[in-house]
């Protein structure tokens, strides 16, 4: 593999954790790779599983800009999660009893903007208050935003929930009929098992790269804000909002701000899975969301956007790894198993890592501010500076 | 600086009647007292005659019951303390706040004022702008550093310094928010009598370069070196104000401080 032969300097600035993940993540997209090509697992399903990592990292991204960022607890994600999913879904669903049939694009849009109103409609009168109320005001939220959904047939089909979602691409050039457009491959890498990529697999591979692109671009902004002087306020604000409104800053505003950039990313990640599942229920909405998000963004280590894509693969493969658990003979159902697997791995980190797998590491100073002119020395140890890359997808 | 009640004709920091109470107790009771501009002006007094809720009112971290706050000959009463902030007045606090993750110069950095990188849209729209005026920011808090002579302590975690270290590392970081004035809450306070020795210093070394300073002490021996005037406050209200001297020999202020009647 290149990342071997290559950047070796890079490799070695690892530290302990940071080569562990790595290796580990290279070892199981080696091992997921081998099951495909044995057949063991479909590349369409494959595929649908790297939509469900991406959008649990977009969930554990919003979630780290709120709690990891600034300290912010909110209780609520699934909520917001749900306003994006149902957002988008009402405007473009065949089945949506309001509007329905519109373009996608448009129901992103929808989404982002209810989630924003729903992410103002709580933070104003709480944020100015001690970190708890938002705890106990979100909590709430969620449950009014789950019962809303369920109970109001009108708006949202109420349990039913809605059917026909088209996939993100519908109604654009090009991208909307290219899984049609694509030939069918086959590919027989072992004899005798062949596997077969058809027009699923392209739309399945269309899913990806929207995925890729929303939590690219979002990881690519958290990045630059989490290094940035506005990061910084965050960071104090966490750590002691007394300092930062004392030094002069409108803590209130920052607040809202990390809240409403979090809420957002949450119901992007809503969004996605509206056109990756083409249904959403109530169902969707059920607190389980904001548990996985919770433990994803403790496991991969409050305030690391690596941490928090690490974290969101981890609970994918969790949740979804279990299923195959059925093929091996084993004398119980595993299906319960897996919050009792999720538990045991959060206490486990709690025990011997309660800083997370993967805490920011770097000192967070605008990176050509250390870099370039501004001082001539750079951190020592303790403190790294490690320049992007190595992040595991 | 004259005796007595003194008349202040260029005030940087001017309370008046302030009060505050919590419950049945006046925590401030009518406080009247101005900061003259260029002084470095002693705050004493017995344990609870209200100190700190003063330091918590004037910088706007309590709401005051009554009376004014002013800030530079603007009324400041009310305010946010970010508002109070911004017109020119900065508090420390008695016990160090510890910023969890950051070095020490990135804590140091949150003390610059009007940087372009807190807007999240500059950070987007121009990140040429931020990263200019981080480079500057940084450079000047290296400087800050080498004038407290603490700038070896740079990369290290602001967690893992001294107590000293970090009182010095809190006033580094006050003047770079650029105060008229600042509050101090018990700089020396559980500071080593060296470090002590040297924040003093540098507390006049500021004072010199124009920093008018308000700041709230119990180590007699410290504020009366170093502070002239010194106001007195018992039981919420100013009992009286002079030099240290004057202070010093004051009866009120010896009943005061011994429980009365002596």
């Amino acid at each position: 593999m290149s990342l071997f032969d290559g950047p070796r300097g890079a490799l070695s600035e690892l530290t302990r954790p940071e080569g562990w993940v790595l290796g580990v993540s290279v070892a199981f997209l080696l091992f997921l790779l081998v099951a495909m090509l044995t057949g063991a697992l479909g590349p369409t399903y494959f595929l649908f599983l790297v939509g469900l990592a991406g959008m649990y990292a977009l969930l554990s991204f919003g979630l780290n800009a709120q709690w990891g960022f600034t300290g912010l607890i909110n209780f609520s994600v699934a909520a917001f999660f749900g306003i994006g999913a149902y957002g988008t879904a009402l405007m473009t669903a065949s089945g949506s009893p309001i509007a329905g049939g519109l373009n996608p694009l448009v129901g992103l849009v929808v989404a982002l903007v209810v989630a924003l109103a729903l992410a103002l409609l709580i933070g104003i009168p709480t944020l100015r208050l001690r970190a708890d109320y938002l705890a106990i005001a979100s909590l709430g939220l969620a449950e009014v935003v789950r019962l809303i959904v369920l109970n109001e047939r009108w708006l949202t089909n109420g349990s039913a929930g809605l059917r026909g979602i088209p996939g993100f691409f519908h109604g654009w050039p090009v991208l909307s009929t290219f899984p049609e457009a694509m030939p069918g491959l086959r590919l027989e890498v072992i004899p005798g098992s062949p596997v077969t990529l058809k027009t699923a697999f392209w739309q399945a591979s269309l899913n990806v790269l929207l995925v890729l692109a929303f939590a690219g671009v979002t990881y690519f902004v958290l990045r630059r804000a989490h290094r940035s002087p506005w990061g910084r306020v965050l960071r104090t604000i966490r750590s002691d909002e007394d300092l930062a409104r004392a030094l002069g800053k409108d803590t209130y505003s920052f607040k809202m701000q990390s809240f409403v950039l979090g809420s957002l990313i949450m119901a992007l990640a809503g969004v996605f899975y509206a056109h990756l599942n083409l249904y959403v229920g109530p169902g969707d909405l059920d607190p389980i969301t904001t548990f996985y998000a919770w433990v994803a963004v403790i496991l991969g280590g409050s305030g690391s956007n690596r941490g928090a894509l690490f974290g969101g693969v981890v609970i994918v493969t969790i949740r979804e790894g279990t299923r195959f658990l059925n093929d091996v003979a084993l004398p119980i159902d595993p299906a319960p198993l897996r919050l009792l697997l999720i538990g045991v791995v959060i206490v486990a980190v709690m025990r011997y890592r309660p800083q997370g797998i993967l805490p920011p590491q770097r000192e967070l100073i605008w990176p050509s501010a250390v870099d370039g002119g501004g001082t001539p020395e750079t951190p020592d140890s303790g403190v790294r500076e490690r320049k992007g890359g190595g992040d595991n997808e | 600086m004259s005796e007595g009640a003194l008349p202040k004709d260029d005030a940087v920091l001017r309370v008046d009647d302030l009060q505050k109470s919590f419950g049945g107790l006046a925590a401030t009771d009518h406080a009247t007292f101005a900061v003259e501009r260029g002084t470095i002006t002693g705050l004493i007094g017995p344990n609870g005659a209200g100190k700190s809720t003063l330091f918590n009112l004037i910088t706007g971290f309590y709401t005051p019951d009554g009376g004014t706050v002013e800030v530079n000959g603007t009324d400041v009463t009310g305010m946010e303390p970010y508002e109070v902030a911004d017109h020119g007045l900065i508090r420390t606090f008695q016990t160090p706040r510890k910023l969890e993750g950051m070095t020490v110069r990135e804590a140091m950095l949150v003390g610059s004022r009007n940087q372009p990188g807190e807007s999240f849209l500059t950070l987007l729209s121009s990140p040429g702008t931020v990263a200019e005026s981080e480079s500057a920011n940084l450079a000047e808090v290296e400087q800050i550093l080498a004038d407290f002579e603490i700038d070896h302590l740079a990369t290290q975690p602001a967690t893992d310094i001294s107590g000293g270290q970090m009182k010095l590392v809190e006033l580094a970081r006050a003047m770079l928010a650029e105060p008229e004035v600042l509050l101090l809450d018990e700089p020396v306070a559980g500071v080593n009598p060296t470090l002590a020795k040297k924040l003093k210093d540098q507390i006049r070394r500021l004072n010199g370069q124009g920093t008018t300073f308000l700041l709230i002490e119990h180590d007699m021996e410290f504020v009366m070196d170093l502070a002239d005037p010194i106001v007195v406050l018992d039981q919420g209200h100013v009992l009286t104000e002079g030099t240290p001297k004057g202070v010093r020999n004051d009866d009120r202020v010896i009943d005061a401080y011994l429980g009365g009647g002596a």
